[in-house]
Order: structure tokens, then C-alpha cells, then sequence
């Protein structure tokens, strides 16, 4: 699945909260957007329950935590296997059910002519989906892979997400 | 070569590197850091004097009893971590407000260049190269042509490039059919016009595309190419170019760079970056409070 080719302004809202790399951030603030910058191989994962009008945001840099058990401990967003169940954890602190969430992922990318040997961009991606077959999650929308930066923006009001790319915004969800 | 001098030679306020930065270069290429000298130039700038006095309170380098005295601050830290943090905190000027021209936000040229150093440092550390000091201050270095595409292009620098992007082709290949230049071939430039050794120019001016059949091979240029492409991963100063670069084969190679050291290093950069951030964070915290 792909972001959608409408031209879209992106959100205008009062508080813009950043998620850093290897961040995650969680809001149930109407008059918020969540933003992460310029992902690479990193994954921005998006959930939103439209009914609590709870949302977060992770930003995580490589699948699994055991290249560094002790960093994983101190700042799980840093991998996929440690920030994903901590992201969906602190949006049922939060009042979000899981039945109801909405759930999308950006970036991904690779360097070119990666001939197999590190592919951090797949394996965050096939990390991902591991992760939510196992918990049966579906993906709402995902726009992931080939080799660009992906700014990637949801609004705590509707949930609604857009990617930018080289300063031109797209519609992920609801797509 | 002509028409690259001839577009540093239209750009009216070429940056300048700080006569401290070239300084304490000298002593990196010596080896032998003069704290005495250290201690003149921090002590001549009296930010750089704050930055010390921070560095050797954080819990970075720190010790319990803070410390309020700048010779006290210099002994602690010791030479070698002195010329890192001179040279840091120095080429901070240089990138802190670069990088618009590939769409990088304010400060994210300057996590990049700290990224790179930090990434380098760590590279040389596990193939046991002797001058891992080197490999720190041109990691640090090494997108300085940036600065220069930033100030001869400005806005219009996406929309020319943009014209000569195709998936398969490196972001540096994209640069020099639209320019006829690429910011590593500018950078390079850039060092030998500030009168930096030839071995800095050549890892800047290769650090996308490190030579494989050079009699006399350098693996500094190795290991700041190798950088580069571990700081992409980390996320760190990506831009309109992504991740539109490749890894040579023969520096993964001979770097013996595999999936696990490479998501080794990647952790690794990351978190140091953190830690310095963290630690200059911290102690404005404690001064203030």
C-alpha cells in the first residue's frame, strides 16, 4: 500500500509535539499533532483510537534490542521489538482499546545497493509486521521503502496522517 | 577543478575555520595534545570556557564534587578530550544554521557532523586504527561542501538536482550531473583553501567514494565513508537526499563490517550522541538551577 497522491496542506494545530529518533511520544490533546522527522531506515509507527482520541507516535532505528540489551532497557523506543509494545502499552494507559485502534507505519528506506548484507530498512519493516501478526494487529496504511526521507505528521483530533517528502505532502490515513 | 574554484571564488564569505579548530588539528596530527595551548585558546573565548566548565561537571565526564575552576575543569578532562571538545564546540559555528538547501531542519547538519565524528571514532576504535582522533575530526568535517551548496544555491537547489534524480543513482552522482560538482568534491576544495593536510581533504573530498586500487590507500577515507552511511542508519541528518547513497563493497570488506557491527555501531553512535546532549543538557540544568 502506498501514501495517497493528493496534495494535502498538512496539519494546523496549536501544539506540535516532535518524537525524536529513537522517541515515542503519546497525546490524548485534541488540539495536537504528533511529528516525527526525516525517517530513513527508521520506522515511524502511528496508533490512534478514534473514540478516546488517544494517539502516539515511535520512532525506532533497528529490529531487534538484543545488539544492546542494556540500552533497550533504559530507552525502548529504540528498537522494534522493545518501543512497539511499550507504544501500544502506554496508549492503553492512556484509555485506548486495542479493537478500535487505527495503526500505520512510515519509512523504512534502505541505501542503495545493499546487496542483502544489512538491509536495516527491511528488517525493521519485516520486524514490524512480525510483531503485529503475532499480536493480530493489521496495518491500516503504510508507506514504506525505496531510499527517501518521510516527515510523517498525525493530528490528535481525527487521527488523520500525512507524509511529507522533499516538501510535498501526501494523505496516508484515512486513505 | 577550474569550475569548482571558480564557484568558491563568486561565494563572497567563504566560511572560515576557526584558527583554534586549525590549531588543534596540528596536535591531532602530532599526536601529542599541548594542554598549556589548549588552555590559551578556551581561555580566549569565553564560551567555549562555559562549555569545559560543563563537560567536566556532566556525568559524561564528571566525578562527585562539581568543579568551578577552568584549570581544574582542563586537568580532569585530560588533552585528548579537551581537542575533541575544542574542535566539537568550535565547527559547531559552522553547522548549527547549514543545511536548508537539503532540507534539513536547524541543528540537524550539526547532529550529523557529531554523528559522523562519533561513528568514525568508533569504526577506527574496533579495526584498531592508529589515528582514531583523525577519524573523529573528519567525521565531523566531512559535509562541510554543503555549507557551500547552501549558501551558492539556496532554494534552488532541490528543484536543479531534483531534474537529475533517478532511483539507482547516488545522491552524489545526482549532484554532479545537475552541478557539474558534488559537496564532497567541494568540500574537499573547501579544507585545502583552509589550509587543512592533504589527508582531511581526501577523506572529505572521497567520503562517498573512497578509491579501491590506490597504491598508497588511506583507511581513514575508508572509515569516514563507512561513518557516513552508520549515521544514515542512526537517522541523523537525513535530508532531500535520504538514503541516496551506497557503501562501497570493498570498505565493507575490508572493514569487516557485518550486520552486527553495523547495528552495533548504529547503537552505538546514537547513544553517545545522546549522552553528550544529555550531559550539556544536564548541566545548563544545574547551572541554572
Amino acid at each position: 500500500m502506498s501514501s495517497s497522491p493528493i496534495t494535502y496542506r498538512g496539519p494546523e494545530v496549536a501544539n506540535r509535539i516532535t518524537v525524536g529518533v529513537a522517541d515515542m511520544q503519546l497525546s490524548n490533546d485534541v488540539d495536537s499533532a504528533l511529528v516525527t522527522y526525516a525517517l530513513g531506515s527508521c520506522i515511524g509507527v502511528t496508533i490512534y483510537d478514534p473514540i478516546a482520541k488517544v494517539g502516539g507516535m515511535l520512532h525506532f532505528m533497528l529490529p531487534e534490542s538484543k545488539v544492546n540489551a542494556e540500552k533497550a532497557q533504559s530507552n525502548p523506543a529504540m528498537f522494534a521489538d522493545t518501543g512497539v509494545p511499550a507504544l501500544f502499552k502506554q496508549a492503553y494507559e492512556l484509555g485506548a482499546k486495542k479493537s478500535r485502534l487505527i495503526v500505520c507505519a512510515a519509512g523504512g528506506a534502505e541505501v542503495l545497493a545493499d546487496d542483502g548484507h544489512f538491509k536495516v530498512g527491511k528488517r525493521n519493516r519485516t520486524m514490524l509486521r512480525k510483531l503485529f501478526w503475532k499480536n493480530n494487529i493489521l496495518l491500516s496504511a503504510d508507506d514504506t521503502g525505496g531510499s527517501i526521507s518521510r516527515t510523517l505528521m498525525m493530528t490528535l483530533s481525527d487521527g488523520e496522517i500525512s507524509i511529507r517528502t522533499k516538501g510535498k505532502e501526501t494523505k496516508l490515513w484515512p486513505n | 577543478m577550474a569550475q569548482l574554484n571558480e564557484m568558491l571564488d563568486q561565494i563572497e564569505h567563504l566560511p572560515a575555520l576557526p584558527s583554534s579548530v586549525i590549531r588543534v588539528t596540528e596536535m591531532l596530527i602530532s599526536g601529542e595534545p599541548d594542554l598549556n595551548e589548549i588552555e590559551q585558546i578556551i581561555r580566549m573565548d569565553e564560551a567555549l570556557s562555559m562549555t569545559i566548565l560543563r563537560y567536566a561537571n556532566s556525568a559524561l565526564y564528571g566525578r562527585p564534587g562539581r568543579i568551578f575552576d577552568l584549570r581544574e575543569s582542563l586537568v580532569r578532562l585530560g588533552g585528548k578530550a579537551l581537542m575533541k571538545i575544542v574542535l566539537e564546540q568550535q565547527a559547531s559555528s559552522l553547522f548549527l544554521k547549514a543545511g536548508s538547501a537539503y532540507g534539513l531542519r536547524r541543528g540537524a547538519m550539526w547532529r550529523g557532523a557529531l554523528g559522523g565524528a562519533l561513528a568514525a571514532d568508533q569504526i577506527a576504535r574496533t579495526n584498531n586504527f592508529a589515528d582514531i582522533d583523525l577519524c573523529f575530526l573528519c567525521g565531523l568535517l566531512r559535509d562541510i561542501g554543503k555549507i557551500i551548496m547552501d549558501l551558492h544555491f539556496a532554494n534552488d537547489y532541490l528543484e536543479v538536482v531534483e531534474k537529475h534524480m533517478q532511483p539507482d543513482r547516488s545522491f552524489v552522482e545526482c549532484e554532479r550531473a545537475a552541478f557539474g560538482m558534488d559537496h564532497a568534491q567541494i568540500g574537499g576544495e573547501l579544507a585545502l583553501r583552509w589550509g587543512l593536510p592533504e589527508r582531511i581533504c581526501n577523506a572529505i573530498r572521497f567520503h562517498h567514494e573512497p578509491p579501491e586500487h590506490e597504491p598508497d590507500h588511506d583507511q581513514l577515507i575508508d572509515i569516514v565513508h563507512a561513518a557516513d552511511i552508520i549515521c544514515l542508519w542512526a537517522g541523523l541528518a537525513i535530508g532531500h537526499d535520504g538514503l541516496q547513497y551506497k557503501l562501497a563493497t570493498h570498505v565493507r570488506d575490508g572493514l569487516k563490517l557485518d550486520r552486527r557491527t553495523a547495528e552495533m555501531d548504529i547503537a552505538m553512535t546514537w547513544c553517545r550522541l545522546r549522552e553528550i546532549e544529555e550531559s550539556m543538557e544536564d548541566a545548563l540544568v544545574q547551572e541554572q538551577g
